[in-house]
């Protein structure tokens, strides 16, 4: 199995689209760390003694914003503008200010937002891995070894996982080394939290590791789909295509459904992202964190048995 | 000798269509067997059961006694095959190819696959990258990859297809020796007859699905007396010499050309006996019935009985 999964990983990185892929991860994190060191990126709060000034500028205009139009505004507008009410009001109340020290741990969590890009490429190897080697006719030598077909798929799964995991591993410590280099290790800023109309402080590490491993569910659950659809339709294009489509436009469809039909919450995308339960209101009510739970492992199931079955049993012809 | 490759009363139905239809053949040991075809009769499908790359509608196949459908991996395990064409991971190179299906099976060593390599005679190109590689030349990475293991059977689709004819020898002298000195079971598909002749101990037919019939290759030559075609300026005159020194056997004239069939130490005789009467002689040819005549034969027999 080791063997398998070390074949798998060479194949990967014997091609330069592999390299294209980190590279691009890499020089956004870079240019966008060259951005916020050279260009004063500050935000619409003076950024002197007067920043609590600055905050309750913002709270009143949002709070104008509000009452005037309120019954006419999407309900996540009105979320987003009360979630800024809310936190500005506690940066005035606990004296924590927005212009505290940019530092090594601000960055990576700002470049956490790159996770998506980085589950953007994993769905790529994911949607290739099983149908690339149908393409190029090399199915056949994996399939007439004494090797199970099983083995052969449960390889290339892992094999995507480890990418998958690889690239997150390398967007953090990037970003961490970057992020030390250019802005330092800085007094610890806590990370303000808001839900259900309270705020709460959270420590930066706690943070990262929050979002690290929430997005990785999302990642996780979409470059399985794609894994399924690259095994089942051994068409890389459709698998790819599918899931990156569904990745931007998944969660807006569901939104859609959601205003209407109660059923969207067992869509897939109603599910995938858990940072609902921990931030901000779920989709739909009646939704738990065990529900989604549940949910995601329903789907995991039902992609990955898919996938083996019609692995299994399919005749390798032309 | 052993029978190492079983296939008994196999038949595939793809959509509700049979493509081969109750195949029963054996394949021994030390034995190239020529599994031989037009286009579309069936022989890589077949090649696809033997390998468990599509499943066997009915019938069963043995390797060495075990079935491909209940005990693939050990059935599978002394196999090396290529399935039409050889496929390769052309982003990598020749060794690093090989280096990857060798960790597919049990205890291959580094020196294995060079003296392998070696073998075949690429040892020059295997670290360039496949994609620079000729046609030959992934023929030849292609049998490297299925020797690797030591195959007890050898299966080998169309291996001759787009090869120059240094290739094709080559590969035929390949063949020859891994089932003499290896004792390997090696099939070997083709459409090419002539090829199969110089190749094969057993050749079978196989025509939509069907396997018409299983010949010796050498089974002519035994005999004794060969068929010739001598070219001379008097025919007629030239029968009548045959007439008279080996009236046992029959001549047939054919233009400028007479047919005739003799034992080989017949015809110095005969030569000497032209010269005296004065005829010219330009062109003595021994015509065995190849394997190609015996193939139409039977192929056109198969046609006109439908
Ligand atoms: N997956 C498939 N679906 C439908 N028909 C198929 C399939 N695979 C093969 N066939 C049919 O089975 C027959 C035998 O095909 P096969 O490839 O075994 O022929 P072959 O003897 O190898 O021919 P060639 O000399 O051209 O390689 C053909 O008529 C082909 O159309
Ligand atoms: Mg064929």
């Amino acid at each position: 199995m080791f063997s398998l999964i070390r074949n798998e990983w060479v194949k990967i990185f014997k091609r330069s689209g592999t390299y294209v892929m980190i590279g691009i991860l890499l020089f956004i994190v870079a240019v966008a760390g060259a951005f916020m060191k050279y260009q004063d990126v500050q935000g619409s709060v003076p950024p002197n003694e007067q920043w609590q000034k600055g905050l309750q500028m913002e709270i009143d205009s949002y709070q104008k914003e509000l009452e005037n139009s309120g019954d006419m505004l999407p309900e996540d507008v009105k979320e987003s503008y009360e979630k800024i009410i809310a936190i500005n009001e506690y940066r005035i109340e606990n004296n924590i200010s927005p212009n505290g020290d940019y530092e090594a741990l601000s960055f990576i969590s700002d470049m956490s937002s790159l996770i998506d890009f980085a589950g953007l490429f994993m769905i790529i190897i994911a949607g290739g891995i099983v149908a690339s080697e149908f393409n190029w006719g090399t199915i056949k030598l994996l399939l007439i070894r004494p090797i199970t077909r099983s083995k052969i798929l449960l390889s290339k799964y892992i094999t995507v996982l480890l990418f998958g995991f690889s690239l997150l591993f390398l967007l953090f410590i990037f970003s961490g080394i970057l992020g030390l280099v250019l802005f330092g290790l800085g007094g610890s800023e806590p990370y303000l939290l808001y839900q259900d109309g309270v705020v709460k402080e959270q420590s930066m590490i706690l943070h990262l590791i929050n979002v690290y491993s929430l997005s990785s569910i999302q990642n996780i659950m979409l470059a399985t789909m794609a894994f399924m659809i690259s095994s089942a339709f051994r068409s890389s294009s459709l698998a790819i295509g599918l899931s990156i489509f569904l990745m931007f436009a998944g969660g807006q469809i569901t939104h859609l459904i959601a205003m209407k039909y109660d059923w969207a919450k067992y869509s897939l995308f109603a599910n995938t992202d858990l940072f609902q339960y921990f931030e901000g209101t779920p989709m739909l009510p009646g939704m738990t964190l065990t529900f989604s739970v549940i949910m995601l492992i329903v789907y995991f199931l039902i992609f990955q048995i898919i996938a083996f079955i019609i692995f299994k049993k399919r005749d390798i012809a032309g | 000798m052993k029978a190492v490759v079983k296939i008994e009363n196999v038949t595939k139905i793809i959509k509700k269509r049979k493509i081969i239809d109750s195949l029963s053949f054996e394949v021994m040991e030390g034995e190239v067997f020529g599994f031989l075809g037009p286009n579309g009769a069936g022989k890589t499908t077949t090649i696809r059961m033997i390998v468990g790359l599509i499943g066997i509608s009915e019938g069963d196949i043995k390797i060495l006694g075990n079935s491909v459908q209940t005990n693939f991996e050990k059935a599978i395990q002394h196999v090396g095959a290529i399935v039409e064409n050889p496929e390769m991971y052309k982003f990598m190179s020749g060794y690093q190819n090989l280096l990857h299906y060798a960790k597919m099976s049990e205890g291959i060593t580094k020196e294995k696959i060079m003296e392998t390599v070696e073998f075949v005679g690429l040892t020059e190109r295997i670290h360039d990258k496949v994609k620079t590689y000729s046609l030959g030349m992934r023929q030849r990475l292609g049998l490297a990859q299925c020797l690797l293991h030591d195959p007890k059977v050898l299966i080998l689709d169309e291996p001759t297809n787009g090869l120059d004819p240094a290739g094709i020898r080559e590969i035929r002298d390949h063949v020859r020796k891994l089932a003499r000195e290896r004792g390997m079971a090696v099939i070997v598909s083709s459409h090419l007859l002539s090829e199969m002749e110089m190749m094969c101990d057993r050749v079978g037919i196989i025509q939509k699905g069907k396997l018409i019939t299983i010949q010796s290759v050498h089974e002519q030559v035994e005999g004794g007396a060969k068929e010739y075609e001598i070219d001379v300026d008097h025919p007629t005159e030239a029968m009548f010499a045959v007439n008279r020194l080996i009236p046992q056997q029959q001549a047939e004239v054919k233009g400028n050309t007479l047919m005739l069939r003799a034992q080989k130490e017949d015809i110095p005789l005969l030569v000497k006996e032209w010269v005296h009467d004065g005829i010219n002689i330009y062109r003595i040819q021994e015509t065995t019935k190849t394997l190609e005549d015996r193939f139409l034969e039977v192929t056109t027999l198969q046609k006109e009985a439908e």
